[in-house]
């Protein structure tokens, strides 16, 4: 049925120059493949039903996040509550979707953000090389140089807990990355279109750029973005989980894993969901990461 | 050897950068330790004092100049806010026991991520291949300290075969190990198998196969030396993904590691020890990074015959499942 | 008895949405001491029946679905994986295309050559190198150099690498795809020279996988050309290139450009190869063929001899031509 959709929004367009329907067609091929890949649409359908979870929390859950109820404490699994009770009676279902909320988002904005200023980064060291080139590529060779996780620690430990604290921790990490990506894909266009850009005047540049590096970097910096969605995912359940990151009261599935570790002897609820809700989700990103670079490489992955 | 030396050069520029960050990070950090130290009721006179004596009363050029000097002459990497103890030295009491953790976690990585990467590409297309495809999709996406957690739950807790705190008896020591080398394992097993794909594609392997070579002659004289170059990169990035969730797993086994100290000073927020913790990460992962270098000149060939490498000819993979998750 | 005698090969390769048609009932043989060439253009099947001979046809997705490949008198299609590499590097060998990538970049071209030696001769590592340094000589690199990796070389002596790796057991037959062409024209005359020199040398029969006629010309002494996976003209040097008479032969020899006569344009054959997912049935080459008729596309051409040492697969070929 997609297939069928994609086919006539391409009809539709009769009018367009020669490079959009070049790319439409390109975006076709993708959707293809990547439709073939049946790992790719599991990962899919699981992110799916996460966000739809998470959108619709409010909808599907009973109880307020935060309502306590002393009486209700460490409940095991039951019909009123599905994932049981934490040790202050708040309805454990209810929290893993809330958390969610929290989790997606922060990841989101992180991968955001470093998508953004790597893309700056980037795209200047590659476009304009020589010293400035030389200047930020050492830059992020010693960004590099600290392993991500610990960079996030560090900065989180400066500027302390909370969601936008936490988004800022993570996104340096993958600047670094991104910036690399960006650099390579504006040195390789650069041969390619800088006889044209030699011709041009300086202001041409900028829409050179905009027009014909840019698009071209949407791939792999999309690859790119899936896969780190994982990785944040992980680092802000890590985060929170040494009492960074996000604090209780706030759900947040690493800071419930982590209070759940003192009742790890006798109540297993409080430890196995988060767990189970972390590694369901991270696996779906991945996925879907794997199917979608497969999708858009040229190469046959075997 | 002039390319090992160039390299050995570089680490140094690198260095000062991380200081120069991680010092700036703790400069700007909310919170004032001078009057933490001091705690209730002080006068501005013993305020500047306290201030003289943590050196904080100087600009930021003369502290991180300071602590450069500190660092590079003596090796000093100050006192803890807290107590009056010199951070080298707690971490020296208590590098050998991280280190060995994180030694035997890249051996077993190595040791089990690597055979069943080349067991995955040579059997193709079979069963066996899609399992452990599989089987490392899912391990890839199991944080280290998710699975230390449930791994106490299951063998601690419920079937009581394996003690979970502490390191006494060689037994302390599987759960530690096994749960941080496993996300290494997936990568590792992942990156094996794609590499080796691609070589068993090349045309020298089908010269092999006409001159009569047996199949297994050909996987192990041939294909895995060629598979090697790549995934010995990938040794260094494990190392990284090591050490940093090493904070977590030792305080979820309770071990006396560098990871407690780190997780202790950021706990209170004493910013030296957290300093001077990242910086031994740091410089630990910039000396593997120098080791897998060099290990590289002597596998590949191509490299030991050409000088004056760029130093970014190692490749890294831009996009790599598992390896972006550096949690443990 | 014929050394090669290779009757019906058919390979396939089955791919997910259709089969390509590789290699359509092939039959051909060689003498001992006899060089055939085969030639055709990229695509017409030429590389995958030598790799078929030796049975290295990567399976899945390839399969070799029928025919005989008689080798001394024994089928190499039956024999046992332990005797097909008995077989390799030692009775038959095979050198490849392309040069730059035939050797193992992280072994020493000493090793690369010692290795088939050490393999099929029954003799020491020691012996093993020494061989392999004396036919480094022959083939005309200093010895000296037998520990230095492929990367250090040339094309061109790369090539002579990878011959020497193929001569060193003294095989009966050496198949040779297409040698020179990743070469320049210079170096393509040197390595050819050389590889007949050693050939002489050692009696060996060759099968030469080449689209260049003016290679042919000087080294085989029978030429099939293959099109579309089948063999459309068979015989000697001298009745093939005297006598063409199949279309696409004819098409072929139309294409060189002369030294004699002074033309405004070149005249290659029009068309293309059809897709060997999607053969056409009866005669493959009727699309570009300039004297067809209709009964070509009815009945699949099969091989008629002409004359002495002749075959042509075209039914209008046949007394006396068009």
């Amino acid at each position: 049925m997609l297939r069928h959709l994609v086919k006539e929004k391409k009809e539709s367009n009769p009018r367009t120059p020669e490079d959009m329907s070049v790319k439409k067609a390109l975006w076709q091929d993708v959707l293809a493949r990547f439709l073939k890949n049946k790992s790719g649409i599991v990962g899919f359908s699981i992110v799916v039903i996460m966000i739809l979870l998470i959108i619709f929390a409010p909808v599907i859950t009973r109880f307020d996040y935060d309502a306590q109820s002393f009486p209700d404490r460490l409940l095991y699994p039951s019909a009123l509550h599905p994932f049981g009770t934490d040790n202050f009676g708040r309805d454990l279902f209810t929290r893993m979707l809330y958390g969610g909320r929290i989790s997606f988002m922060i990841a989101f904005i992180a991968t955001l953000i470093s998508a953004a200023i790597g893309t700056v980064f980037g795209s200047v060291a590659g476009y304009f090389g020589g010293v400035i080139d030389m200047i930020i590529s050492r830059f992020l060779d010693i960004l590099m140089a600290i392993p991500s996780l610990l960079l996030a620690i560090a900065i989180s430990a400066a500027l302390g807990s909370g969601p936008i604290n936490t988004a800022l921790a993570l996104s340096i990490g993958g600047i670094a990355i991104s910036a690399r990506i960006i650099r390579a894909t504006v040195m390789a266009i650069k041969t390619n279109e800088y006889i044209e850009a030699a011709k041009a005047t300086g202001s041409r540049n900028l829409r050179i750029i905009r027009k014909h590096i840019l698009p071209n970097t949407f791939a792999p910096l999309l690859v790119n973005a899936t896969m780190s969605i994982g990785g944040s995912i992980m680092g802000i359940a890590g985060l929170s989980f040494i009492g960074l990151g996000v604090k209780p009261p706030t759900p947040e599935w690493g800071s419930i894993l982590n209070v759940g570790r003192e009742f790890i002897r006798d109540f297993w609820p409080m430890t196995v969901f988060p767990a189970l809700f972390i590694m369901l989700t991270i696996f779906g990103f991945n996925l879907f990461g794997d199917a979608l670079r497969d999708a858009l490489d040229p190469r046959l992955k075997d | 050897m002039l390319y090992i030396i160039k390299r050995l050069i570089m680490v140094i520029p690198i260095m000062i950068g991380v200081v120069i960050i991680v010092f700036t990070l703790t400069y700007f950090a909310p919170g004032d330790p001078v009057s933490v130290a001091l705690g209730e009721g002080y006068t501005q006179e013993e305020y500047d004092a306290q201030a003289e004596f943590m050196g904080l009363d100087k600009t930021y050029i003369e502290q991180l100049a300071s602590y450069l000097v500190h660092l590079i002459t003596k090796l000093d990497l100050g006192k803890s806010y807290f107590s009056n103890i010199p951070i080298e030295s707690e971490l020296m009491s208590r590098f050998p026991v991280s280190a060995m953790l994180g030694l035997f976690g890249i051996v077993l990585t190595v040791l089990i991520g690597i055979p069943l990467g080349i067991f995955s590409a040579i059997k193709q297309y079979t069963v066996l291949d899609y399992g452990l495809t599989a089987l490392a999709l899912v391990m890839a996406a199991i944080p280290g300290f998710v699975l230390a957690i449930l791994c106490i739950v299951l063998f601690g807790v419920r079937l009581r075969w394996l003690p979970i705190m502490g390191l006494e008896t060689p037994r302390h020591w599987i759960l530690p190990i096994a749960t941080s080398a496993f996300p290494g394992i997936a990568a590792m097993m992942r990156m094996t198998r794609t590499t080796m794909l691609e070589v068993i594609r090349q045309d020298y392997i089908t010269t092999a196969r006409s001159k009569g070579l047996k199949e297994n002659a050909i996987i192990v004289k041939h294909a895995l030396k060629n598979c090697l170059i790549p995934l010995v990169t990938i040794i260094g990035g494990s190392m990284a993904m090591v050490l940093a969730g090493s904070i977590i797993s030792e305080n979820i086994f309770s071990i006396r590691g560098i990871g407690t100290y780190m997780y202790g000073g950021i706990s209170s927020r004493d910013y030296p020890v957290v300093m001077a913790g990242v910086l031994v990460m740091a410089f630990v992962v910039c000396v593997v990074n120098l080791l897998v270098d060099i290990l590289y000149a002597f596998v590949d060939p191509r490299i030991k015959t050409i000088y004056g490498i760029r130093k970014n000819k190692r490749k890294k993979p831009a996009v790599m499942p598992g390896a972006e998750s550096e949690v443990v | 008895m014929n050394l090669l005698e290779i009757k019906g090969l058919t390979i396939q390769y089955a791919m997910r949405a259709n089969t390509i048609h590789a290699v359509n009932n092939v039959d051909l043989t060689i003498a001992p001491g006899q060089t055939l060439g085969l030639v055709g253009e990229t695509g017409a099947g030429k590389t995958t029946t030598a790799r078929g001979i030796l049975r290295l046809i990567q399976t899945p997705p390839g399969k070799i679905v029928s025919g005989e490949v008689f080798f001394e008198g024994r089928d190499l299609l039956k024999m046992s994986g332990a005797e097909m590499r008995a077989i390799r590097g030692k009775s038959i060998s095979m050198i490849f295309q392309n040069p730059m990538s035939a050797l193992n970049p992280i072994l020493t071209i000493g090793e690369q050559i010692a290795e088939v030696i050490h393999l099929h001769e029954k003799c020491s590592k020691k012996e093993a190198a020494e061989r392999s340094r004396n036919m480094l000589k022959m083939v005309g690199i200093r010895p000296e150099r037998a520990g230095e990796y492929p990367h250090q070389f040339s094309g061109g002596m790369k090539q002579r690498v990878v011959i020497a790796i193929a001569l060193a057991c003294s095989p009966k037959l050496l198949i040779a795809d297409e040698p020179t062409t990743a070469l320049d024209v210079t170096i393509q005359a040197q390595v050819l020279d050389m590889m007949r020199a050693l050939k002489n040398k050692l009696n060996t029969s060759m099968l030469l996988i080449t689209h260049d006629l003016g290679v042919v010309a000087e080294t085989c002494d029978a030429v099939a050309i293959m099109y579309a996976g089948e063999i459309v003209e068979y015989g000697s040097l001298e009745r093939v290139f005297h006598n063409p008479k199949h279309p696409y032969t004819l098409g072929l020899f139309g294409s060189i450009p002369s030294l004699d006569k002074v033309v405004e344009r070149l005249s290659p054959i029009r068309g293309l190869m059809p897709e060997p997912s999607a053969l056409p049935k009866g005669c493959k080459f009727k699309e570009r063929c300039d004297y067809s008729c209709d009964d070509c596309e009815k009945e699949e051409q099969v091989l008629r001899e002409i004359e002495l040492n002749h075959t042509v697969r075209c039914m209008r070929a046949e007394g006396g031509g068009f």
